[in-house]
């Protein structure tokens, strides 16, 4: 129940209503003076009528008063409301609705709440009178959308009829923005009704002062969405790649973590992982009220590519985002292009025999991230670096011309490179040939005894090819290795990754372009050092060659918000060429590819739909590209928490507009409205006739 | 007769008799004006001798015995000579500051002077004798009545010299001068009697009870009959500037007028109950109803 005006910028108009007492001062102040020889009887008469005098004179001036009060009031044109307040009666109508459909939605109301919106929403329309205009809009909108004001109810209730629950959380600044620019128009009578569970995630990102425009004077009516009971509350909080890479019919190992929002045990929850559309494994976990619980999977992929996923959650009853998707691009095999400088006969004395078993242990197709393919320098000009992550030079002389150029171009664009020195190796070659590329400048060899070889003295272990030796045993077994041959360098930039004990550096490593460079101032095989017989050989080369690989490796993705924008790499070739992107309901668009510094990049915004997305390039030119294929959208974490905001709290967030929180129920039972124009228009008149008759008397 | 050449005015409208300066002139304007019309044959008796008539009783001179009429009616009759039946008349004007008000025109105090010349010019043509006594709260001048046609001048001259001023005392001022007349005539008071009505009428009452006929001109403004103004007023008393009061006279208009109807009425009661011929008379009123009541006493 309550009053507010069709037109309340009149009311500024009250203050007129102390005009009659300022006349009657002013009046009092301006006296006439007369002499006046019957005093005396003036004074007999004023004794007599005097208390009936100032009665009468004090009920002028408030009638006088009151009647300015009525004018300003009947301009202001009062409208009396009960209930919740319907749009019936009391003047023409620009209104707005708000129709909260935030994820959280679909869980409140005990699991209603978005139905019984809807409801509430087509009651508001229906309830429109003609000469009434009403915009209606959902909150998960951008700000870029247009809306207008509508007189057309069954326009309306189409609109409303299209409105689906989304996957996001509500922008509730963007919805209340659009709203006070939709009712700066004028218009006689504003309203603002919002139909919201008053979840806390939305409210929590909300800020009155993020709004472009507010009108303190159209206030905001939110119709709260309850529910009966607390219901059991958990969600997916996250998912991270718990092992080493993605690799085909590699372990791959995924870790979920839960978390419990109520305040009850959520107890034997199914947790199952998905990829590619068939379930991996499945597994049963309780998770403590108000706690977290983490779930591992192993599982295998068995074809390279890119790939979605899912951890999905079944329980009855249970509410909260239930599905978190994710996208794995697995690596097939890491191809690497061994260059032997110094073949020989007998496999074991060549020497890539070490290098290329290392890489390849079991000398299978499918037991290895690695598949090297060893050539002799003579076929270097007709090698097709493309088709390879990383190149390794081991023991070789020198490098054709046309080569170099190959080479420098291979690293440039993101592939890696590894040299191996030996008794071969021409450093001047290097030096003038490479002397961008390789991170040190080469000087003379240095060969003495083996039994007077240099140990391994120094690892920067924070490297990330180096992390893996904080294990004490894979540490010693490196630090043990003796080197009594080597070239003698002066690093380019940085310090080397490893250093023998009398300071010299024996790994070196330098980024180009896109790709890196690594120097290994030793031999590959046993010829200069007893590094390949250590068990610290087989992790050292692999990680190295994994951190060469680059960018190129197996990759997992546990995806981006809702709403929020994906940000694309490309080849800077694409730059002014279109990304296709087809969302999860099939529906696509072309992003342009946009030149940035020495990349291309494309900038997805509209991530609005929960699910995996494709990204392709025309001809197929992704797979080239390196770019991902598929990223994967999920619902914001915090949207699965059904917590709400308080009344106290949320008109604090919206002031100074004024909120008022109405029960769902109090908007089903109806309401009235009155104009109270016509019945002050009698007061009014009244008072004027009171007036005058009064005035008369005097 | 045609007392002036200006023949289309009201010559009795108090506000044409403000323009004229000169009392005689004022007087004489309104006497003759009167007398030339409504009343003209009644002042035919006036110009000839008066005599009376009165049976003989014993005491009476034997040479005052009307033979004339012995022989006619065969009865004794004495005949009363002119200066034993002539009128004395006593023109008591207030001149007190009440008196100096006028809402529209002519003041009160002219107004009165006016009339009391008119009233003296009459009387002096009608050759009785005529006085004039102006007072305040003390008696400011004491014309004591004679019957010359010349001592006009000098009531004139009397009416002339004084303004108002000074607080009424109507009450102990009729007492002193009820003492000072010895000689039983006419009483006539002018005056707007803004005193005590009991006091008022106790000095008039002493008049009566030593034989003098009594008549009261009660003069009041228009603006004192009705209250006209408007607005928030502060009224003065003309008499006593410490009198004062703010009121809206709209708001006690009628109040007033019946504060003032029932202070008239009270007055003409008092007065018909000791034989007091009273007459109230607005500024307004032309003069020659005023002096017509004059002369229905005298008639």
């Amino acid at each position: 129940m309550s009053v507010f005006f069709l037109y309340p910028a009149f009311l500024i108009g009250l203050a007129a209503a102390s005009l009659p007492i300022l006349i009657h001062l002013l009046n009092r102040r301006r006296l006439q003076r007369i002499q006046f020889p019957a005093v005396r009887f003036i004074l007999l008469s004023q004794k007599r009528i005097s208390r009936s005098y100032r009665l009468r004179h004090w009920l002028l001036l408030a009638l006088r008063t009151l009647a300015v009060v009525l004018l300003v009031l009947l301009l202001a044109n009062p409208i009396f409301q009960t209930g919740a307040g319907l749009f019936a009666g009391g003047g023409p109508v620009a209104a707005v609705v708000i129709l909260d459909n935030s994820l959280s939605m679909r869980w409140s109301g005990d699991g209603n709440g978005f139905k019984q919106a809807k409801e509430a929403a087509r009651l508001l329309i229906s309830a429109l009178n003609d000469g009434d205009r009403a915009a209606l809009l959902p909150t998960n909108i951008s700000g870029k959308e247009t809306f207008r004001l509508k007189g057309q109810r069954d326009v309306l209730l189409r609109d409303l009829d299209a409105i689906e629950i989304a996957d996001g959380t509500a922008n509730l600044a963007a919805a209340l923005d659009k709203a006070y620019e939709l009712l700066s128009e004028p218009a006689g009578q504003k309203e603002i009704r919002l139909i919201t569970d008053m979840g806390l995630t939305g409210w929590d990102q909300f800020s009155i002062a993020a709004l472009k425009r507010v009108d303190p004077s159209v206030p905001v009516k939110l119709i709260h969405v309850g529910r009966k009971e607390q219901p059991l509350n958990a969600g997916i909080k996250e998912i991270r790649l718990a092992g080493p890479g993605v690799g085909v019919n590699l372990p791959l190992n995924i870790e979920a973590t839960l978390s419990n929002f109520s305040d009850r045990e959520v107890k034997d929850v199914l947790v199952q992982l998905s990829i590619g559309g068939q379930s991996k494994e499945q597994k049963l976990v309780s998770v403590p009220p108000k706690g977290e619980a983490s779930v591992n999977f192993q599982a295998r992929v068995g074809q390279s590519g890119a790939q979605a996923g899912q951890v999905s959650l079944k329980k009855e009853g249970l509410a909260g985002n239930a599905v978190a998707n994710f996208t794995i691009d697995a690596q097939d095999k890491l191809r690497v292009l061994v260059v032997d400088g110094d073949p020989q006969t007998a496999l074991v004395q060549s020497e890539s025999f070490f290098l290329s078993r290392a890489l390849n242990p079991g000398g299978e197709r499918d037991s290895s991230l690695f598949l090297p393919t060893v050539i002799v320098p003579d076929g270097l000009n007709a090698a097709a670096l493309d088709s390879y992550q990383l190149v390794i030079l081991c023991n070789v002389a020198t490098l054709p011309e046309a080569f170099v150029a190959n080479l420098q171009n291979f690293v440039r664009q993101g592939g890696g490179l590894l040299i191996f020195a030996g008794d071969k190796f021409q450093p001047a070659s290097y030096n003038q040939k490479l002397s961008q590329s390789v991170p040190a400048e080469v000087r003379e060899k240095k060969i003495g005894p083996e039994a007077s070889g240099e140990k391994i003295a120094k690892l920067d272990l924070t490297h990330p090819a180096l992390q893996g030796f904080t294990d004490p045993i894979l540490l010693e077994s490196l630090k043990s290795t003796r080197v009594w041959g080597y070239l003698r360098a002066s690093p380019r930039g940085k310090s080397a990754l490893i250093s023998l004990a009398n300071g010299d550096p024996l790994v070196l490593e330098q980024r180009v372009g896109a790709g890196k460079v690594i120097l290994i101032t030793t031999t590959a095989d046993r010829d200069w050092s007893d590094l390949p017989l250590k068990t610290a050989f087989l992790p050292l080369l692999q990680t190295l060659a994994q951190h060469l690989a680059g960018g190129k490796r197996g990759h997992f993705d546990a995806g981006i918000d809702v709403g929020a924008a994906k940000e694309i790499s490309l080849p800077p070739a694409l730059v002014g060429k279109s990304l296709r992107v087809t969302k999860p309901n099939k529906q696509a668009t072309e992003v342009p590819i946009a030149g940035e510094k020495t990349r291309a990049v494309a900038t997805i915004a509209d991530n609005e739909l929960a699910g995996v997305y494709r990204l392709s390039l025309s001809a197929g030119a992704e797979k080239e590209s390196g770019a991902p294929q598929l990223y994967a959208v999920n619902p914001p974490f915090l949207e699965s928490r059904l917590e709400e905001i308080s009344a106290a709290e949320l008109q604090a967030k919206l002031a100074p507009v004024r909120a008022e929180v109405i029960p769902i129920d109090a908007l089903k039972e109806g309401g009235k409205r009155t104009d109270l124009a016509l019945p002050l228009l009698a007061l009014l008149i009244l008072t004027l006739f009171l007036e005058s008759w009064l005035g008369q008397r005097f | 007769m045609e007392p002036m050449a200006d023949g289309d005015k009201n010559y009795f409208d108090p506000k044409v008799l403000a323009g004229i300066a000169n009392l005689y002139l004022r007087a004489r304007w309104v006497v003759e004006g009167m007398l030339s019309g409504i009343h003209r044959s009644r002042a035919k008796g006036f110009s000839v001798e008066f005599e009376e008539h009165r049976e003989y009783s014993p005491g009476d001179e034997i040479r005052r015995i009307d033979w004339k009429a012995l022989g006619k009616f065969d009865r004794y009759f004495i005949k009363e000579y002119e200066d034993e039946t002539n009128l004395r008349a006593y023109l008591l004007l207030d001149a007190s500051a009440s008196m100096n008000y006028a809402s529209d025109g002519i003041t009160k105090f002219d107004y009165a002077c006016t009339l009391t010349a008119s009233l003296a010019y009459l009387i002096l043509r009608q050759q009785d004798a005529a006085g004039v006594v102006t007072f305040s709260n003390r008696i400011e001048n004491f014309i004591p009545p004679r019957a010359k046609r010349d001592y006009l001048t000098q009531i004139l001259h009397a009416l002339e010299n004084r303004g108002p001023g000074g607080e009424t005392d109507v009450g102990r001022i009729l007492d002193d001068i009820a003492g000072q007349i010895k000689r039983r005539g006419l009483i006539v008071l002018v005056s707007d009697l803004l005193d005590e009505p009991a006091a008022i009428l106790k000095g008039l009452r002493q008049f009566r009870f030593k034989g003098n006929d009594v008549i009261v001109f009660h003069l009041l403004d228009p603006a004192e009959l009705n209250l006209p103004f408007d607005g928030n007023i502060l009224f003065e008393d003309l008499e006593a500037a410490s009198l004062q009061v703010i009121t809206d006279p709209r708001a006690i208009r009628a109040t007033y007028q019946q504060v003032v109807q029932e202070f008239i009425n009270d007055m003409r009661k008092q007065c018909h109950d000791n034989a007091i011929d009273y007459q109230l008379i607005s500024t307004a009123t032309p003069l020659d109803q005023a002096l017509a009541s004059y002369l229905s006493w005298r008639g």
